[in-house]
């Protein structure tokens, strides 16, 4: 820990501030090194974890410049992309993901565009007249010309209750000659019955997104505001981390890494996605 | 204003002449330009905002000045403000915004620019217009000798800009230039 700080205070006070990088004028204030060392922008986690800027991030590398994915650089940036306030993430963890995105035989990057990275958006919609909190996850997919971020999913606890579907013997059914009768007992099973998802096939799955579109469309949901943003990536191997926003005094501030894990296999990383996107 | 002319000026001719087979790509170098030419807007914008929100300035001379800073922006752009105490954002139209700012009616307001600030990438958008972030720190201060009202923050402000080639008749010739509009903006302030 005091080693990080140290390193932290060695890149920072590394960083020079040369004319042009201010915006000049009267009034201007010199940052103390905190703004600096900040992970300002999700772009700039990018281009940290890659090593494509410079220590003073006035510089952008690219293929063909001498720092570009340069080794040593990534150490040190990766290292500090970190919350090392609040996160539990053990030092040997942290260690381990490290010398795996850094190692000389495979580096492994992030990539914008690339897939296996998405945003948790938590928001505020009035939900027929009553606030309500709903998560909405997105990714950035490729149209027309250039890429748009889209809504993927939508995790709404007011959903749920619709669709609790029971199992086995506690189920609600039509039984299996209801074709005989022309299926007559659809009556009972549609009308007087508030539990219409247990006749539904087994691959059922409900779209909670389609429900949220149609709530919107018909004035029953309407957007508030926005509370929270954070982002998910599967991009490494292995690996899944999470990237939140940390808004305090200090250095370690910014877009930070402040959950990680490692993935074992297609399986881990199916209950991972279950359990971030609320809709098991 | 005059940097901001030459920055115009510079990515003016540093596009050259029309040709069918232009690409649209920005290359680094053009990347620079276009990043000093979105550093003159936002300047210009923090210059608006200290004269609306100045007590000095007449009612008549602020619109004309708030006339001014939304030629900056993209047709319906908003501020979304947010606090330490509030992560909620609240959006404002930005001419809302600028009357809200005109309306707290100090007699002094100064906004001071840390010396630091970030640009992003430049992501190209379905329409084929780019689109990029640019990250600065401010530091508000508003003073009222009639109340005695003395309010500071830091914010940290991300202000989209709009990158568009355009064209342009020049001595009947068609000349291409990049331009630079600014978009929504998010205020938040800071606790650094």
């Amino acid at each position: 820990m005091k080693k990080l700080s140290l390193l932290a205070i060695i890149i920072i006070s590394s960083i020079q501030f040369v004319s042009g990088q201010g915006l000049g004028g009267p009034g201007q204030i010199k940052d103390d090194g905190r703004f600096a060392a900040s992970t300002k922008q999700l772009n700039q986690f990018f281009r940290r974890f890659n090593a494509e800027e410079s220590e003073d991030g006035l510089t952008r590398y690219h293929n063909g410049d001498e720092m570009y994915h340069n080794r040593e650089l990534r150490i040190k940036y990766v290292n500090l992309l970190f919350d090392n306030e609040t996160s539990n993430i053990t030092k040997s963890l942290k260690q381990e993901f490290i010398d795996h995105v850094t190692a000389e035989n495979y580096p492994q990057y992030l990539s914008f565009h690339r897939e296996n990275w998405f945003a948790e958006v938590s928001s505020v919609f009035t939900f027929k007249g009553k606030r309500t909190n709903v998560t909405l996850f997105m990714e950035i997919q490729q149209e027309g010309l250039g890429f748009e971020w889209v809504i993927k999913e939508v995790a709404f606890d007011g959903f749920k209750p619709y669709f609790d579907k029971k199992e086995g013997k506690e189920k609600p059914f039509l039984h299996p000659l209801s074709h005989e009768l022309g299926f007559m007992n659809l009556r009972k099973a549609l009308q007087d019955n508030d539990t219409p998802e247990s006749y539904t096939s087994d691959g059922y799955k409900p779209d909670y997104l389609t429900l949220f579109l149609y709530e919107i469309k018909s004035g029953n949901m309407k957007f508030e505001t926005v509370n929270g943003v954070k982002f998910h990536f599967f991009q490494i191997g292995d690996w899944y981390f999470e990237v939140s926003q940390f808004n305090r005094p200090g250095f370690n501030t910014g877009w930070l890494i402040s959950n990680l894990t490692k993935v074992a296999d297609a399986e881990e990383k199916e209950a991972i996605l279950n359990y971030i996107y609320d809709q098991k | 204003m005059k940097k901001h002319i030459q920055a115009f000026i510079l990515l003016f001719f540093a596009t050259g002449l029309i040709a069918a087979a232009q690409s649209d790509n920005i290359s680094p170098q053009r990347k620079q330009a276009i990043d000093s030419l979105a550093l003159e807007k936002v300047k210009d914008l923090s210059k608006y905002i200290s004269i609306i929100g100045s007590k000095d300035t007449q009612f008549s001379e602020a619109n004309r000045v708030m006339d001014r800073a939304e030629e900056l922006f993209s047709p319906g752009s908003e501020m979304g403000v947010s606090s330490l105490s509030s992560q909620d954002v609240a959006y404002y139209p930005v001419r809302r915004y600028f009357e809200r700012l005109m309306a707290l009616n100090y007699d002094n307001v100064t906004i001071s620019w840390y010396d630091i600030h970030y640009i992003s990438d430049l992501e190209r958008q379905p329409d084929g217009r780019y689109v990029g972030v640019v990250t600065i720190y401010q530091r508000f201060e508003g003073t009222s000798v009639e109340t005695g009202l003395n309010y500071k923050d830091t914010t940290k402000k991300d202000i989209t800009i709009y990158v568009e080639k355009k064209q342009t008749q020049v001595a009947g010739r068609t000349i291409e230039f990049w331009d630079v509009m600014l978009g929504d903006i998010r205020v938040t302030e800071t606790s650094a």
